[in-house]
């Protein structure tokens, strides 16, 4: 499924704040955004947590049991702030 | 008195884009010519490290990479020495800047690259280096403090040692308050053993009290020098460009300084 307008604002998010070599276009929706797919690591997770904070107003935790999930793709990141964000 | 050899030498600054293209510059054989200094990451660091790398990191990795071409050693083969007047000065403005607004988050990333070693963390993940590294400042002496430090390494340890020296203007309002005029980094190879890669013979003696400092010929190489910490190396890279018995002094901390002979191999 193609990625939607929100999908693509969050995408955009990830590429300026992680400062990446691939444009907010060639994030796949559910392709995985830590290790293997996009190739982030643990910095790259509390820089973009940070980003989503201050663009959204969603606080993510870094003890969140459920943070695997979250993070597993664009589509289940933009899920949650969704679900989560201010108002 | 230390005597080391220089195997390998790395350069990037305004005009200045490698030591093999500014070799002649420093020898007064060409005429210098300033130009943006030609930042790029290293293409020795994984992506991760490459799009977090800042202007230090940049300067460091390309002079230490070509120093270590050079030389022919592998640049996991050889212990470190990093020296830097004030590390990565964009990212402490940038610090203050959030610490000054609330609600005082800091970035994971700028944080990572706060620390003074950043460089020698770079270094190793790109050159998957286990050896011994160091990481120095001495305000306007910090070249002079890192040679020193290299050169016990090399004469009491009998070590390989890549002395890496870079430095990087201050955004204002910091800059007005320590100005560093440009971007400027250097590296050498330097070794206890004389081998068939070795270009010159240093020998390093530290001496009380002032001197006259040995200046460059070329204006805006003097402007150059006197302006960033990392160039006081100049003098240095001159002599060994000019390929012939040199004695050069530098100046080192609390009105002490530093003889360096250079002897051609």
């Amino acid at each position: 499924m193609a990625a939607s307008a929100q999908e693509k604002e969050l995408a955009q998010l990830i590429v300026t704040s992680l400062n990446l070599e691939v444009s907010a276009d060639e994030i796949e929706p559910d392709a995985p955004l830590y290790g293997e797919g996009l190739g982030l690591d643990s910095i790259d997770i509390l820089e973009l947590s940070l980003a989503i904070s201050k663009t959204y107003g969603v606080q993510l935790k870094s003890d969140d049991a459920d943070n695997n999930k979250i993070f597993s793709s664009l589509r289940s990141l933009n899920e949650h702030i969704q679900q989560h964000k201010a108002q | 008195m230390m005597r080391l050899y220089v195997e390998g030498i790395g350069l990037l600054g305004p005009g200045l884009d490698g030591w093999s293209a500014s070799r002649a510059v420093l020898a007064g054989e060409a005429a210098y010519v300033a130009a943006p200094t030609n930042l790029r990451a290293s293409d020795m660091l994984p992506a991760a490290e490459r799009r977090r790398a800042g202007v230090p990191i940049k300067l460091a990795l390309t002079v230490g990479q070509e120093a270590f071409l050079q030389a022919g050693r592998e640049t996991k083969s050889a212990s470190t020495v990093f020296t830097s007047s004030g590390g990565d000065n964009d990212n402490v403005h940038a610090i203050n800047g959030i610490l000054a607004t609330a609600p005082r988050e800091v970035s994971p990333t700028r944080f990572h690259n706060s620390v003074h070693n950043a460089a020698a963390g770079y270094w190793c993940i790109a050159a998957g280096s286990h050896e011994p590294s160091t990481s120095l400042c001495a305000y306007d002496a910090s070249f002079v403090a890192g040679l020193l430090e290299s050169a016990t390494q090399v004469v009491v340890d009998d070590a390989v040692v890549a002395l890496v020296a870079y430095d990087h203007s201050y955004p204002e309002p910091l800059h007005s308050v320590r100005p560093i005029t440009t971007s400027f980094g250097a590296a050498l190879i330097l070794t206890k053993q004389q081998s068939a890669k070795s270009l010159a013979a240093i020998e390093v003696e530290f001496r009380s009290g002032k001197a006259p400092e040995t200046t460059m010929k070329d204006e805006a190489l003097e402007d150059l020098r006197k302006g960033v910490p990392a160039a006081r190396v100049l003098p240095l890279l001159a002599a060994l460009a000019a390929a012939k018995t040199t004695q050069i002094s530098i100046d080192y901390l609390e009105g002490n300084h530093l003889d360096i002979r250079v002897t051609p191999c």
